[in-house]
């Protein structure tokens, strides 16, 4: 047990890697809980292929990623409202729209340079193995600012989600407070670069808050479960990826094998409440 | 004593088409006036211009003497519940607070006294023994209440209530009767949609009745005459022997 | 440009790229029009993501791609059309978790069999160009099938579509035909994602669609319309992707993308500057 639940963390790079992941695990527990709740999963989604041009070109060209993340973050949102204005345009299109266009652009980008191959997969994917401890001073401090946006507008932000007519009644702008989260949804996109990369990050998104919807009541208990499942996760894909590697010979990318220990986690409970809830055969 | 309401050949518009015409008429502070108009008359585009949210093409609305933005703080609105989804994990309590969320302003998060105001516009329903359930396990009428006493807790002088009577049970109809009576005696205006005009006769001073365009406002007693229902309702009102008037819209009769 | 065209004639691979790529455009436009009618984009998101898993297992166990994504293909079409039929379920949320959880999966799958060593980009971002001339043949009837199936069934979808409640009391299978259009839009993935990848095969699948919308109203000739749109932005994307130098499923998701976005602003009944005349007229008087 010991060999495999803790042994792993006796190398440096383990234990910076752990940390990156606590730290997205939480910070993508809590934020998704808005995510879940205001049911933008879809546009989640989308914010995190759209920022990707964003960070390729500021890759590419050397400068801040969490610079180039913003950037393509801001812009995307003002198309999509932009797009949607349009009565003949379905929210879903514009969104798998945006998604594509956006992503094929910073592919595009990357695929300019010679043997893209590798640089992208580091993109998309993630390399938290490999993180210093720069990386984690920068994943803490972006992931911090995100809380403290949801923090801070917590009961904003349930209010919309809950009664949208009745929060914009009351004179909160819905626009505002869209941006809001979206912007702290890009910045869990920019702080989880380097753990699970763009294409994984929906999944810290959605599965823990998800998972942990089908289980608490209260909105408190939610949130923190959802940020408990998103911690739980994180570690279990390590000490596995780890293990399957070094004692088994068989790689597994750490990124995937977090985001397979979440769904693996979440079809466990969905089927667990499911079967509870049908109802007793009568005799 | 200023008008909670002022209404002055408002006209509403989206892109080239006039969802409301002319609708002109005064309340005054404790007055009720029910919006009374089949689907689609603009009753809710009415609402949404009287909180702001809807920018007026023609004409002038003044709440509380002032424009509807600026009076925000001051106007309250009820949604109807059946709108609202019952899985969402909040209390009871959490959604009345929700009333308060503006005086607590941002950042900050609601304080005692607020628990104490919110508790007691639950008490005013009768739901204060269900403040820690969650919203949802509530029946339609209890929600309904719920929502009301969201809106008691804000301290508004305007209220707007949607349909408040559709679907409820006579025990919350007659409650909402009585918290409407009280409201209106401290000087608090009511504007409410609704098709029940049993209801509107009983919770409302005056009438205004639309269908696009304003046909009529004044004391409910003359404005809801069989020839002015049938003009606003067009097809949709029938007239029987008796001056009896029945409106197929809706399903609600006289 | 001239000059690209004659290079394209003269290559065979070109040919044979440019012919896929034109196929699978139109394929995309005319089943597209039906996923932009029923609200299907973040499902098909899904599929594309969730059905990964299936190319990379065919790929281990040495069976035909398209065969192997195919059958994984129907497995997460069923669970996707249980999912969005039951009510406790937010399904938003539960596409989400599929999605990202069957992606997850296959870059598992993909990592364990040999690293990261074999180019996973073709899958992400497809290899159009290295398009066999069975595969363009292959392509082509399945396209084939997928449009006369869609012509056979076009009545009752559309109906479904626009009122389903109605639909129903009129005795059309409702529930039979979503998941119908389904595995439908699975066989049209199964031939567009080796083309140009799993996240841009969306792109065909809802760009011509959606500008089709923009200009006609029928569905008949929105369909006709987004097959055009699909197919030109397939030819265009390979052409300017060899001037440019450009990844070539990339360039054609930009070139579908550009054209909606032109058409949103500028088409003459939908567009946004023709809603400004208009507006702007009514009230002048």
């Amino acid at each position: 047990m010991r060999h495999f639940f803790v042994e792993p963390f006796q190398y440096g790079f383990m234990q910076r890697a752990l940390v990156v992941s606590l730290v997205i695990g939480a910070v993508g527990g809590i934020v998704g809980s808005y995510v879940v709740l205001r049911r933008i999963s879809f546009f989640a989604d989308t914010l995190t292929h759209t920022v990707f041009p964003g960070v390729a070109i500021a890759f590419v060209t050397g400068h801040s990623l969490w610079l180039g993340a913003l950037v393509a973050g801001v812009a995307s949102a003002l198309l999509f409202s932009l797009a949607t204005t349009n009565r003949r345009v379905d929210d879903d299109a514009a969104m798998a729209i945006l998604l594509t266009t956006f992503f094929a652009v910073g592919v595009m980008v990357v695929s300019r340079v010679e043997s893209y191959t590798n640089d992208l997969l580091v993109l998309l994917f993630g390399r938290v193995l490999t993180v210093d401890r720069a990386d984690i001073v920068s994943t803490v401090a972006i992931g911090a600012v995100a809380l403290c946006i949801v923090g801070a507008l917590h009961k904003e932000l349930v209010f919309r989600a809950f009664d949208p007519e009745g929060a914009e009644a009351a004179g909160y702008s819905p626009l505002l407070l869209d941006i809001a989260l979206n912007l702290a949804v890009t910045l869990v996109v920019v702080a989880a670069l380097q753990a699970v990369g763009t294409v994984l990050v929906i999944a810290l998104l959605v599965t823990p808050a998800a998972t942990s919807r089908l289980v608490t009541r209260g909105l408190g208990t939610m949130i923190a479960v959802g940020a408990a499942v998103g911690m739980a996760a994180a570690y279990l894909g390590l000490v596995i990826s780890f293990s399957a590697s070094v004692d088994h010979g068989v790689r597994l990318a750490t990124g995937a094998t977090i985001v397979v220990v979440l769904t693996v986690g979440f079809t466990l409970v969905a089927a667990a409440t499911w079967l509870r809830r049908r109802p007793a055969v009568a005799a | 004593m200023i008008p909670a309401l002022e209404l002055d050949d408002v006209c509403v518009a989206f892109d080239d088409v006039r969802v409301l015409d002319g609708v002109t008429a005064t309340v005054e502070a404790g007055d009720s006036v029910a919006l009374i108009g089949p689907n689609g008359a603009g009753k809710s585009t009415l609402l949404r211009a009287i909180l702001g949210l809807v920018p007026v093409t023609d004409g002038h609305i003044r709440v509380l003497g002032t424009t509807p933005r600026l009076a925000r703080r001051q106007v309250a609105y009820v949604p109807q519940a059946d709108t609202l989804d019952s899985e969402f994990p909040v209390s009871v309590l959490q959604v009345v607070l929700m009333g308060r969320f503006r005086e607590v302003g941002w950042i900050r998060r609601p304080g005692r006294a607020d628990r104490a105001a919110a508790l007691d516009a639950l008490g005013q329903v009768g739901l204060a023994d269900r403040a820690h359930d969650r919203f949802g396990v509530l029946s339609g009428g209890q929600r309904q209440r719920v929502l009301l006493a969201r809106a008691l807790c804000q301290k508004a002088r305007l209220l707007l209530l949607d349909e408040p009577f559709n679907g409820v049970d006579s025990s919350t109809q007659e409650l909402f009767l009585e918290v409407l009576a009280r409201q209106r005696e401290a000087g608090v205006a009511i504007v409410m949609p609704t098709h029940d005009l049993t209801v509107a006769h009983l919770a409302c001073g005056d009438a205004c009745l639309l269908n696009q365009r304003q046909y009529g406002f004044g004391p409910i007693g003359d404005v809801l005459s069989p020839d002015a229902l049938r003009a606003t309702y067009e097809s949709q009102a029938l007239l029987r022997p008796g001056d009896e008037v029945i409106l197929t819209d809706h399903h609600h009769h006289l | 440009m001239i000059r690209s065209i004659g290079d394209i004639a003269r290559s065979d691979l070109l040919l044979r790229a440019l012919v896929e790529a034109v196929v699978v455009g139109a394929l995309g436009g005319v089943i597209g029009v039906h996923i932009v009618l029923r609200r299907l984009p973040f499902t098909v998101m899904a599929l594309t993501h969730a059905t990964f898993p299936g190319v990379v297992l065919a790929g281990i166990l040495g069976l035909n791609l398209i065969a192997g994504s195919a059958a994984f293909g129907v497995v997460v079409v069923v669970l996707l059309w249980v999912v969005s039929r039951r009510r406790e379920l937010d399904t938003s949320t539960a596409t989400g978790v599929i999605l990202a959880g069957g992606f997850a999966t296959g870059v598992l799958l993909f990592s364990a069999q040999s690293g990261f060593d074999r180019d996973l980009t073709s899958y992400l971002v497809g290899s159009v160009l290295t398009v066999s001339t069975a595969d363009v043949v292959a392509t082509a009837v399945i396209a084939s099938a997928v449009v006369g199936a869609l012509v056979l069934i076009g009545g009752p979808l559309t109906f479904s579509a626009f009122d389903r409640i109605g639909a129903e009391a009129a005795g059309v299978p409702v529930v039979y035909l979503d998941l119908a259009v389904l595995l439908l839009i699975e066989l049209a993935l199964v031939v567009s994602v080796p083309t140009v990848g799993i996240i841009l095969s969306v792109s065909l699948l809802v760009a011509p669609a959606a500008t089709a919308r923009l200009w006609v109203d029928r569905i008949g000739a929105s369909m006709w319309l987004a097959a055009l749109l699909g197919a030109t932005a397939g030819a265009v994307g390979i052409v300017i992707s060899q001037a440019a130098g450009t990844a070539a499923g990339a360039t054609i998701a930009v070139v579908a993308g550009g054209g909606f976005a032109l058409s949103v602003i500028g088409s003459p009944r939908h567009g946004l500057l023709a809603r400004r005349r208009v507006a702007a007229r009514s009230f002048a008087g």
